[in-house]
């Protein structure tokens, strides 16, 4: 049941969350088919952040409900969600500074690693089995980004756009089967969004759900085949890249009134 | 794989060079004074993980040092256990406390936290002071018999510097070995971005109560022993004052490293035991507040002249001298 084609993988009703009065979303629903794409656009201040954040319960949502596998996880702590299978990156990066690349992806894989804290102070011999482990298998999500070459090298000497790979590289260490992508192309030059569009296109072969949070719209437009629009905290859109481009509140939305 | 043999190498030397420090100074002078650098050293190690690496600003460190004397003090003076018996005791009633403690107060961040545990440290410290029948009040704990075990009983400075150097570096090693699994990882991911890390499922509250209590037993640890080697413990030795010298400690050492905070306490002993020889004559009844204000001029020029503290400035002139030397990579 699980790995069904075009079941639903995360299907979100009637979600609102305000902060100090202001409604950030309002009712917001939608639904995601398993292994395929969606994209989530909407001008500044939408609540397109705000949805990844409830989402992974960084914020609890005020009402709502979200079925991710049919289980409703809203309002459980962001850690259980994370274990649940559900991976993000940050439209700010939010690496762990202190590390490097390597530590960075490592980290990703903490939900699927167990040593305790005994363990690992006196280095079991299951604790070395498991960092070993967990060594392959950042290097490995290293390698999905092409940053593998970097490993060893701290955070801060790396150039923005490879900062945000290594952020997808660690989301991908935790082997999740949804990815939410918080503006992984924001701040890339050229090149380097193609080699995002290549590696969300492996990802999708490996039978992987996304969500795009975007603001490049040739990128949202090549690659979802279905796109939401938020704005004001408020879906005025679902559809096609087509149908959205052609929709009047969206335009309205972007370009302001007449 | 290369720099790892040279870094155990290194270790080698560094336990061979402790080992003979004994055996090859005169008396028991610098023997004994290399005791309370263990102590103080284990203490700080915990103190610098608990500030530097995980970013909890907890001020109780003195605290659980000085629970750790009293229970454990308190169960041989009292005959209720054997010495060795009630350190393991204490360390376990440690983890109790600081668990019970840390739970809640660990919710608080940065400042508040540090004002919450500095009270903390005050109340342990006058609670100590008023249960007089069971603590012994302000006059200490007497009574304490000396560290014993399986028949063998530590005798004097040299017995209990290898029992409490072992304490220090078997806490450093059990320390690295932390920092460099998935938990050590899980400490920087929690302090460096809390948001980042709850989303690749650290238990972000957890993992603060794990450090938290982690280096609340390996204080207690120290304490107890503490107790054993000065046959005493008075409330006034896990004050304020400590939790001065534990600062200037960390702060000389720096807390980028675990094995800092171990030259921070041989730099602090050193000096507070040149200022007792050299000033008695000139100060003979002034010397705890000598080193109080000798101790502030020396945090303010440490943190001016080199604020990454000795560990920082040695990395720094050893990278200069490889430049020197045209070894530089």
């Amino acid at each position: 049941m699980a790995n069904q084609p075009d079941s639903v993988q995360i299907n979100v009703q009637g979600l609102s969350r305000s902060f100090a009065g202001i409604r950030a979303l309002s009712l917001v629903s939608f639904s995601v088919k398993r292994g395929t794409i969606m994209s989530l656009i909407g001008p500044n201040g939408a609540g397109k952040s705000t949805l990844i954040n409830v989402i992974t319960g960084v914020h609890a949502p005020n009402s709502g409900r979200i079925h991710f596998d049919g289980e409703d996880i809203a309002g459980l702590s962001a850690h259980v969600i994370a274990s649940k299978g559900i991976a993000r990156t940050f439209q700010l990066e939010e690496l762990f500074g202190s590390m490097t690349v390597l530590e960075n992806a490592m980290t990703g894989c903490y939900g699927r690693s167990k040593s305790g804290v005994i363990a690992s102070g006196f280095r079991f011999p299951s604790t070395r089995r498991e960092e070993e482990r967990v060594r392959k298998e950042g290097m490995d999500g290293l390698a999905m980004v092409g940053l593998d070459a970097k490993a060893t090298e701290p955070i801060s000497r790396l150039p923005l756009g490879e900062r945000k790979l290594v952020g997808i590289a660690r989301a991908l260490c935790m082997k999740p089967s949804f990815l939410m992508l918080d503006e992984p192309a924001g701040g890339l030059a050229a090149h380097e969004v193609n080699r995002l569009v290549d590696l969300i296109h492996v990802l999708l072969g490996q039978g992987l759900t996304i969500l795009l949070v975007e603001h490049n719209m040739p990128f949202v437009m090549s690659l979802s085949e279905k796109i939401i629009v938020l704005d004001a905290g408020v879906k005025i859109a679902e559809g096609s890249p087509d149908e959205v481009r052609n929709n009047e509140r969206v335009v309205k939305a972007y370009l302001g009134e007449e | 794989m290369k720099s790892n043999r040279r870094f155990h190498l290194l270790w080698v030397f560094v336990v061979a060079g402790l080992a003979l420090v004994p055996f090859v100074t005169s008396g028991t002078y610098i023997t004994g004074v290399m005791c309370f650098v263990a102590f103080y050293a284990t203490l700080a190690c915990g103190m610098a993980l608990l500030l530097h690496q995980a970013g909890l600003f907890s001020l109780a460190h003195p605290t659980f040092f000085g629970l750790g004397a009293y229970t454990a003090g308190i169960l041989a003076a009292r005959d209720l256990l054997p010495p060795w018996a009630g350190i393991i005791a204490a360390a376990l009633v440690v983890a109790i406390v600081a668990y019970v403690i840390g739970a809640p107060l660990l919710r608080l961040s940065g400042y508040y936290l540090a004002c919450a545990t500095f009270g903390l440290l005050f109340i342990v410290e006058i609670t100590l002071g008023q249960l007089g029948p069971i603590t012994g009040g302000h006059d200490g704990l007497m009574d304490i018999p000396p560290l014993s075990f399986f028949g063998f009983t530590l005798q004097g400075d040299f017995h209990y510097y290898y029992v409490a150097w072992g304490l220090c570096l078997g806490c450093l090693w059990f320390f690295s070995n932390i920092m460099n699994s998935r938990i050590g990882r899980a400490i920087k991911a929690q302090h460096d971005s809390e948001t980042a890390a709850s989303c690749v499922g650290i238990n972000v509250p957890r993992c603060k109560l794990h450090v938290f209590v982690l280096t609340a037993v390996t204080a207690s640890m120290a304490g107890s022993l503490y107790c054993f080697y000065l046959e005493f413990a008075a409330p006034s030795m896990f004050g304020f004052p400590l939790l001065v010298e534990l600062f200037t400690i960390v702060v000389i050492g720096g807390a980028a490293t675990l094995y800092g905070p171990i030259l921070g306490s041989i730099a602090l002993m050193s000096i507070r035991e040149a200022i007792h020889v050299h000033l008695k004559g000139v100060l003979p009844k002034m010397t705890a507040e000598v080193d109080a204000v000798f101790f502030g001029v020396l945090i303010v020029a440490i943190l001016i002249f080199m604020p990454e503290g000795l560990v920082g400035t040695l990395d720094r002139l050893a990278h200069a001298g490889r430049r020197f030397l045209g070894k530089s990579t």
